[in-house]
């Protein structure tokens, strides 16, 4: 996001950014803000609303890595249930399954002795696993998946952040505007 | 100096904070409230298999293991569906606690920021 760059912060423990989100400084007096700026109050009231749309365009992406991952996960646990039955089942009789061939067509399959299980890897890619194996790389995606999803959960609570205090900056400048104008009016009134 | 009206209740770094927490608690409530949904919904499912499971006099029973139904004999099928309530129940039992939790700080975040901005600012769901 290419952007004029903020105001130095004026005393706050906060970040400057995370993961290439520009954090929202915070502004402790609004008048020395506009100063800061450079900027006319207009011009800073449309900066900042542009910024909480580049803060929207972000969440939204993050959004959807999540919703994705939030599906995943469950996959990859229904994955090592199978992958665990089959180990547990060793006996010599056959564990029978109906599965899917088609839309509302299921079909049986005699399993005997699984030794292995083929992982779809993804991109055309299937590959054959001892069962031990195929349970040690799923509980490994699952627990990357796990941690990704923790990741995004606390990028996507630090960006809420932002959006917040921009829309209160937003408010208080516009206060302040507001502000300005009645003392300029009760003044100019008072030499009128 | 004059105030001409209008709040100018001077806005900190801490109540900027405070703020930004009650955000987030708001988010996380709400989405609590879904997955609180979609649980109990987990729970009546399992219930009624369960008690489908008593009515049913089959010995073998197809139970759903990732994709696809395996044949699984009725009492390993009993023991499965306990399981699966258990668990159930146990992250029913804790995302409401993380609810009460959640409500009540939000109830405290609440009372400070009205204390201190009164009508200046709105903190409820509209």
């Amino acid at each position: 996001m290419a952007q004029p760059s903020s105001p130095p912060q004026s005393g706050s423990e906060a970040v400057a950014e995370r993961r290439g989100i520009p954090a929202a400084s915070f502004v402790k007096d609004v008048e020395a803000y506009l100063n800061q700026l450079g900027l006319d109050v207009n011009s800073t009231l449309s900066f900042l609303q542009e910024r909480i749309q580049q803060y929207k365009v972000v969440e939204m992406k993050l959004l959807a890595q999540q919703r994705d991952l939030q599906a995943k996960i469950p996959d990859i646990e229904k994955c090592l249930d199978v992958v665990a039955t089959l180990q547990a089942k060793n006996s010599d009789e056959a564990l029978l399954t109906d599965f899917e061939v088609s839309e509302g067509i299921y079909a049986r399959a005699q399993i005997k002795n699984a030794d292995s299980v083929c992982l779809w890897l993804g991109a055309n890619v299937m590959l054959e696993y001892s069962c031990e194996e195929a349970t040690t790389l799923l509980q490994n995606n699952l627990e990357n998946a796990k941690a990704s999803l923790e990741v995004l959960v606390a990028d996507l609570q630090f960006l809420r952040d932002q959006v917040n205090t921009t829309q209160v900056t937003i408010a208080r400048v516009y206060n302040w505007d507001v502000h300005q104008r009645r003392v300029k009016q009760a003044s100019s009134s008072q030499e009128s | 100096m004059q105030r001409a009206g209008g709040s100018e209740t001077e806005v900190t770094w801490e109540d900027q904070k405070n703020i930004n927490k009650f955000g987030r608690l708001n988010n996380r409530f709400h989405e609590l409230e879904d997955e609180i949904k979609i649980a109990k919904e987990a729970n009546e499912n399992i219930e009624d298999a369960s008690n489908e499971l008593i009515l049913t006099d089959e010995e073998v029973v197809r139970f759903q293991i990732g994709e696809v139904f395996a044949h699984v004999p009725k009492d390993e099928v009993e023991m499965r569906i306990e399981k699966m309530q258990e668990e159930t129940s146990k992250r029913l039992e804790k995302l409401e606690e993380e609810k009460e939790s959640i409500l009540a700080q939000m109830a405290e975040l609440k009372k400070i920021l009205y204390g201190k901005f009164k009508d200046s600012i709105n903190l409820e769901e509209d």
